[in-house]
């Protein structure tokens, strides 16, 4: 396992950044500390990739993959990964992510994040093409806990268990995506706060938070769709909060992918993640100057 | 227990083809299976379908949004995209739509909709700086039929059987007359565009044939032949002057003869 060492970054929310603001962005200059793109949104579209070129000159820059796919047994998407490492040559981005998912299956790409088992045998075929995707890009990928509506009887052990051996194995950093362990938690009924308790902290580089739409389920209840076309819930932010506490301040990503709104709209949201970091390690920071 | 390759064959199976969920639901667990399993199914065509009529609204107007949005999704699910880059996904599309029970009354449908898809990949598309005419004069007269031009990257040559030209600017003009002849005739259509825009000429036979065959790699001398082969009186110097003056061309450049 190499050792590789992640850039500084600023510990400050940033924003996704969608095509319907390209232009917008290339013209305004707007105050935003950092963009997320996905790298699937410009590779195909040169246009995109010459206005994101522009702006990276301004504003670091994270690459979210959706399409690399390192839980395929199959086998990642290499011509994929081939083109992302062209773009992260390009434009010399703060951060790479991808998510603990897969979405190629012999050849067809299926526009989701599919979820895995978390079995030994996964744990091998993920360590293997995580190792693959950091050598091929040569700097550490970051892995993001997916959002889940369903899981395996199969699994045979925990998704932090799996994330924390994945790290130990080839030393990758997690995104921890809040918002994704919060639905997660509702939708298959696991402990939150332990979820949170248990990842490896050192790991964690960047947070993520997106909205979600409740849709009633058969029987009462409901489940919470991962939809990215809302506002941060009330009760994520709460739980962001105590995310902070253990993790400490980290750059945070509001995510926004579905009914894009204005970008001052999202940035507002950035401005209150900013917020609640503020004030959820304030009390932190005043006992470690009294003390 | 089922390996991860079979459990993820099941899996794609449920979600793109609606099929084999049963054998995959003893694998699962959280809230009834089948229906969070819908969840991924109901995303998978959703957002494809949704990325098809966006990507072909003329289809639409033209078609109707019933027609265009059950062919849609009947095209996601038998032609699931082969890469993650979503803006290259549909190019069969239009073969797709012809072939679907209701298309015989618009059998423009399928060159219309190969005009929109071309239309929208000129329009992503970055053009680079233009070859200065003054370059061929820089070349022997006698050596320019051996070489070989590049094109401008947003730059497409189109035929169609039917003037669907005509009718995608009706399209793009929002209007909707009374009444519209619309008959057959062959239509030759240079389609360029860059950054947000494109524009559509027709170009005849001779020049269409020319720059065609440059479009594919034909050598300045090869494509000149072709041309005239379906225009006698094509004039290839001025027709290669005209090209570069246009500024269409980005580079010119003599293929290596291996021995």
């Amino acid at each position: 396992m190499a050792s590789r060492r992640i850039r500084p970054m600023p510990s400050v929310s940033g924003v996704g950044l969608r095509l319907p603001h390209l232009t917008d962005v290339v013209a305004t200059r707007p105050s935003a500390a950092w963009f997320e793109i996905h790298p699937e949104n410009f590779l195909a579209n040169p246009h995109a990739a010459e206005l994101l070129v522009d702006i990276a000159r301004d504003y670091p820059i994270s690459v979210h993959s959706v399409g690399v796919s390192i839980g395929s047994a199959s086998g990642i998407d290499r011509p994929h990964l081939a083109r992302v490492r062209a773009l992260v040559d390009l434009i010399d981005p703060i951060l790479v992510s991808g998510h603990l998912a897969w979405s190629t299956h012999a050849g067809e790409y299926l526009n989701d994040l599919l979820p895995l088992p978390y079995t030994s045998e996964t744990l091998r075929i993920v360590s293997a093409h995580v190792d693959e995707v950091q050598d091929t890009l040569g700097r550490p990928y970051l892995i993001e806990n997916p959002s889940s509506y369903v899981g395996f009887s199969t699994s045979t052990m925990t998704e932090v268990e799996f994330l924390s051996e994945l790290v130990h194995r080839t030393g990758c950093r997690l995104l921890c995506d809040v918002s994704n362990i919060y639905l997660s938690a509702h939708n298959l009924g696991f402990d939150r706060d332990r979820y949170i308790s248990e990842l490896p902290v050192d790991a964690i580089a960047e947070l993520h938070l997106g909205g979600f739409t409740p849709e009633p389920e058969e029987g009462g209840g409901e489940v919470l769709i991962d939809t990215h076309g809302s506002c941060i819930a009330e009760p994520v932010w709460a739980f962001y909060a105590h995310a902070l506490e253990r993790f400490g301040r980290k750059p945070t990503l509001i995510e926004w992918d579905n009914d894009v709104p204005p970008l001052d709209v999202i940035l507002a949201e950035a401005a209150r993640a900013d917020a609640v970091a503020q004030g959820a390690l304030a009390p932190r920071q005043v006992h470690a100057l009294a003390s | 227990m089922p390996l991860l390759h079979d459990i993820q064959r099941r899996l794609r199976d449920a979600v793109v083809a609606e099929d084999a969920a049963g054998t995959l639901l003893p694998l699962l667990v959280g809230g009834n299976p089948g229906t969070r399993l819908g969840i991924h199914r109901h995303h998978y065509e959703a957002s494809l379908t949704r990325a098809l009529i966006d990507k072909f609204p003329a289809v639409s107007w033209l078609a109707g949004e019933r027609f265009a949005t059950s062919a849609a999704q009947a095209f996601v699910r038998a032609h699931p995209p082969a890469a993650p880059c979503i803006a290259e996904y549909g190019i069969d599309y239009p073969a797709f739509l012809a072939s679907r029970a209701g298309a015989e009354r618009l059998p423009y449908l399928y060159a219309f909709a190969e005009l929109e898809w071309h239309l929208g990949q000129v329009s992503i598309a970055v053009d680079r700086a233009p070859l200065p005419i003054e370059h061929l004069t820089s070349i022997e007269a006698d050596e320019l039929p051996d070489h070989r031009l590049s094109l401008q990257p947003g730059l497409r040559y189109f035929t169609a059987g039917w003037p669907v030209d005509e009718l995608i600017k009706q399209y793009l003009s929002s209007t909707t007359p009374e009444r519209y002849a619309f008959d057959p005739a062959e239509v030759r259509l240079e389609i360029s565009g860059a950054r947000g825009e494109f524009h559509i000429e027709r170009v005849d036979a001779g020049d269409f044939v020319f720059r065609s065959s440059i479009a594919v790699g034909a050598t300045i001398g090869t494509a000149a032949e072709c041309a005239l082969d379906v225009d006698a009186t094509f004039d290839p110097g001025n027709a290669l002057l005209r090209l570069v003056g246009a500024g269409l061309v980005i580079a010119i450049d003599k293929p290596e003869i291996n021995a």
